[in-house]
C-alpha cells in the first residue's frame, strides 16, 4: 500500500509540472473522450487513489472480472472469429461461408435480409416486399433456406450465430435446430447464439409490422425459456443483448452499456416472474457490443461492463452458479464510422477498434470489411477483415497477456467513471420503468434521435472529424466497385416456397398454424408448436402472420 | 410571409434503418422546412399523402440495396398519376456512386450517398425549387 506522504508528494510535484508548462500552448482548449468525459493532460497514482487493487481490479475469471472473464483468457485459446455475413441466397451464403472457413474463420453468424428479419415471405401481399430479397442478408423463410445454408459445413465443431430479432427467433431457430438435429447433432451439440433482442428491433432498426414491446419480450423470454430451462439447447446463447445496434445510432458508450444492462433486467424479471430460479437461466445470458472510435474509451467500457454485471449480479440475483457473474460478450467494430469516401481508409478503422475489442477481452469479433458504406462486402474485403484478425492473432503478441492496460492511471480511472456514470443511467431508465416501459413511452425514441442530431451537428461542425467527409478530403474520387447481391434472388426463393408447399402437408400446416393461435391467445411459450411447424414446412411468413393476427401491430411512439 | 417549404419524408419497404431519415428531417426542419415523417410505407400512399399534403419535395432514404427498384416504383407512380412534375425528388441512404447516374436518369432528382452535409441537402432543395418557379413563370 502507498503511504500517503508519497501521494502528497505526486501531488505537489504535478502542480509544479503543470506550472512549468503553462508556457507550452495546447491545441485545443479542452479535451473529452467520446461520451463526454473531461480528458486531463496526464494521469497519475493520484488518479486511481481509492482504488483498491483486489477489491476493484482482481484477477481474470476472479471478481469482479474486471481483467477478464476467464482465467486464461487468450493464453488458453484466442478469441473467436466471427464474421457476419449472408446474400442473396442461402446457396451463396454457404459458399461465402465456405470461404470464410477456409481463410480461417472459426465462428459463424448469419446476416439475414430484411424479410427475414420482418418476417415476411417474398410471395407475402406485402407490397414491394420482393425487391429486398437476399439484398440485406440471407433469405431464410422456411427450413429449406437453413439447410442450404449451413450444408457441409462443421456445424458440429462451430458454433453459429443467427442474427435475427424476437419477432422471428423461435422460427428461425427452431429452422435451425430441425437441421442441425436431422444431420445427427444431440442437444448438448447446439452452440451456438441468437441475438433475439428487442431494442434492436425498436431503437436499432425498425422493422415493418413489429409488435408491441410487451410482447416482443415475450416471445424473447419464450427462446430463453425454450433452451435453457427447458433444456431443449442447453449450451446454446438464448439471447445476446446486443447494444452494437443501439450505438450504432450515435448514442455513446455509457448509454451503449447502460441500456444493455436495463434490457438484460428486463429479461431477467420477465423469466422470473414465470417462475423459473435465477439460476435455470441467468448463465446463458450474453452480449454484442460496439468497438468505437474513442480508444481508451472502449476499452474501459470493457472493463466497467463486466465489473456491472458483476455487481448487479451480486448485489441484486445473487445466482449461485458462478458462470451466472461471468460478462460475456461478442463486438462489432464500428459499422458507423465507416465511411464511402477513401473506404480503405475504413481497414486502418477497424484495425484499431479490432485491437480495442482485443485489449478488453472480447470472447467473439466481428471485423467489418472496407466496402460496408458502399454495399454488402466483396470477397476480398471480406477476406482482409479476417486477416485483419488473424494479423492481431499470430503477429502481434497482443494475446500473450491478459488485460495489458491494467494499472494505466488513465485506464483505470476511466473504467472507475465509465462505471459510475454507467450505473446511474441504467438507475434511470429502472427508475421510470425498464425499458418496455421506456419504449412506450418514447423516451428510448427521444435518447437515439437526440444522439443522431449531435452526431450530424458535431461532424457537420467539424467537432467531430471524419476523415474524408469533414477532413482530408480527395476530389475526383475514383469510386470502388461495389459487391452486388443476385438479382434473382427473389426468383429463386420464390420459387423454393412453390416447391415447398407443393410437398409439404398443406393440412398439418394448417391445423398446426391454428394451435399457434391458440398458443398465442393463452400467451404460453410458442416454441415447442414453432418447432413442430418449422419441421413441417411452414414458412416465415405464415407464423409471424399469427402474432400480428392474435396480438396486433405496434404504433411506435414517434419522436423525430 | 413566404411560404415555408414543404418536404415529406418516407422509408420505403421492410428497411428499418431509421437514423438517415430522421437526421435529414431533423435538418430540414432547422432550416426552416416543414417536414412529415411518412413512415415506413410503400410508395402508393406516399403519392397520395403528397398530393394531399401539396408538399413541394418528396424524399426517401434506402439502405436496402433496393434504391433502383424503389426509385423507379415511385416515378412510376408519380406519372400515373400524372403529377411526376410537381414534386422535387431526393434519395439518400447507402448505394454504390456507380448508380447516382441510373437514379438521375430514372428520375431522382437529388441523389445523396453517405457522407453527404445536410447543408448540400437544404440549398439543393432551395436552388432546384427557386429555378423550377421560374422556369414555370
Amino acid at each position: 500500500m502507498r503511504r500517503m506522504s508519497d501521494l502528497e508528494e505526486i501531488k505537489k510535484a504535478l502542480e509544479e509540472w503543470r506550472k512549468n508548462k503553462e508556457a507550452w500552448p495546447e491545441r485545443r482548449e479542452a479535451f473529452h473522450t467520446d461520451a463526454g468525459i473531461p480528458v486531463k493532460d496526464l494521469y497519475t497514482p493520484l488518479d486511481v487513489e481509492g482504488i483498491d487493487y483486489l477489491r476493484d481490479i482482481g484477477f481474470p475469471g476472479q471478481p469482479p472480472f474486471t481483467r477478464g472473464v476467464y482465467p486464461t483468457m487468450y493464453r488458453g485459446r484466442f478469441w473467436t472469429i466471427r464474421m457476419f455475413s449472408g446474400h442473396g441466397t442461402p446457396e451463396e451464403t454457404n459458399e461465402r461461408w465456405k470461404l470464410l472457413y477456409k481463410e480461417g474463420e472459426t465462428g459463424f453468424s448469419a446476416a439475414v435480409d430484411s424479410l427475414t428479419f420482418a418476417g415476411v415471405d417474398p410471395d407475402q401481399e406485402v407490397e414491394g416486399a420482393a425487391h429486398e430479397v437476399g439484398k440485406e442478408g440471407v433469405p431464410l423463410y422456411s427450413i429449406r433456406g437453413v439447410e442450404a445454408m449451413v450444408k457441409d459445413l462443421p456445424i458440429d465443431r462451430m458454433s453459429v450465430a443467427l442474427v435475427v430479432e424476437p419477432l422471428t427467433s423461435a422460427a428461425v431457430t427452431s429452422m435451425y435446430f430441425n437441421v442441425a438435429k436431422a444431420r445427427g447433432l444431440r442437444k448438448e451439440q447446439l452452440a451456438g447464439t441468437t441475438q433475439n433482442d428487442i431494442l434492436t428491433m425498436t431503437i436499432g432498426y425498425i422493422p415493418w409490422g413489429s409488435l408491441k414491446p410487451a410482447d416482443l419480450l415475450k416471445l424473447a423470454c419464450d427462446l430463453i425459456e425454450y433452451c435453457t430451462p427447458m433444456k431443449e439447447a442447453p449450451r446454446w446463447n438464448p439471447i445476446n443483448f446486443t447494444t452494437y445496434n443501439y450505438r450504432e445510432g450515435g448514442i455513446d458508450a455509457v448509454q451503449e452499456i447502460g441500456m444493455g444492462l436495463a434490457n438484460a433486467v428486463a429479461h431477467i424479471e420477465e423469466m422470473l416472474r414465470r417462475g423459473w430460479k435465477i439460476d435455470d437461466f441467468v448463465h446463458r445470458l450474453a452480449f454484442h457490443l460496439s468497438a468505437h472510435r474513442d480508444f481508451f474509451e472502449e476499452i474501459a467500457k470493457y472493463r466497467a461492463a463486466r465489473k456491472l454485471w458483476y455487481r448487479l449480479m451480486k448485489e441484486r440475483y445473487k445466482p449461485e452458479n458462478p458462470e451466472a457473474y461471468r460478462f460475456r460478450f461478442h463486438v462489432q467494430t464500428a459499422g458507423c464510422s465507416l465511411t464511402a469516401r477513401q473506404p480503405m481508409v475504413n481497414i486502418i478503422r477497424t484495425a484499431y477498434q479490432a485491437l480495442e475489442a482485443v485489449l478488453g477481452g472480447c470472447q467473439s469479433l466481428h471485423t467489418n470489411s472496407y466496402d460496408e458504406a458502399i454495399c454488402l462486402p466483396s470477397e476480398d474485403a471480406v477476406r482482409l477483415a479476417v486477416r485483419t484478425q488473424e494479423v492481431l492473432q499470430e503477429e502481434t503478441g497482443v494475446g500473450s497477456v491478459i488485460d495489458p492496460l491494467a494499472g494505466s492511471y488513465y485506464v483505470e480511472a476511466l473504467t472507475r467513471e465509465l462505471e459510475e456514470r454507467i450505473w446511474d443511467y441504467f438507475l434511470k431508465i429502472e427508475e421510470m420503468g425498464g425499458v418496455v416501459e421506456a419504449l412506450n413511452t418514447g423516451w428510448l425514441f427521444g435518447e437515439m434521435s437526440k444522439a443522431f442530431n449531435k452526431r450530424r451537428r458535431d461532424q457537420e461542425s467539424g467537432e467531430e472529424k471524419v476523415i474524408g467527409v469533414n477532413c482530408y478530403v480527395l476530389e475526383d474520387e475514383e469510386p470502388t466497385p461495389p459487391f452486388r447481391t443476385n438479382p434473382r434472388a427473389a426468383e429463386i426463393e420464390k420459387e423454393r416456397l412453390r416447391r415447398l408447399r407443393e410437398e409439404r402437408d398443406g393440412r398439418k400446416v394448417a391445423t398446426l398454424l391454428d394451435q399457434l393461435r391458440r398458443v398465442c391467445e393463452r400467451r404460453e411459450n410458442v416454441l415447442p408448436v414453432v418447432s413442430e411447424l418449422t419441421a413441417a414446412g411452414a414458412t416465415l411468413g405464415e407464423i409471424t402472420s399469427v402474432y400480428r393476427e392474435m396480438w396486433g401491430v405496434w404504433q411506435l411512439p414517434f419522436v423525430a | 410571409m413566404e411560404k415555408k417549404i414543404r418536404v415529406l419524408l418516407f422509408k420505403p419497404g421492410l428497411d428499418g434503418h431509421w437514423r438517415g431519415i430522421m437526421t435529414v428531417s431533423k435538418a430540414l426542419s432547422e432550416a426552416g422546412m416543414e417536414t412529415i415523417f411518412f413512415g415506413f410505407k410503400n410508395v402508393d400512399g406516399v403519392v397520395e399523402a403528397a398530393i394531399q399534403e401539396d408538399v413541394d419535395v418528396i424524399g426517401f432514404s434506402c439502405h436496402s440495396g433496393a434504391h433502383l427498384e424503389w426509385s423507379r416504383e415511385l416515378v412510376r407512380e408519380l406519372e400515373e398519376k400524372g403529377v411526376r412534375d410537381d414534386f422535387l425528388l431526393l434519395i439518400g441512404g447507402v448505394f454504390p456512386e456507380q448508380d447516382h447516374e441510373e437514379l438521375r436518369r430514372i428520375g431522382m432528382d437529388g441523389v445523396f450517398g453517405p457522407g453527404t452535409n445536410t447543408a448540400d441537402i437544404v440549398k439543393f432543395i432551395r436552388e432546384n425549387l427557386e429555378s423550377r418557379v421560374q422556369k414555370r413563370g
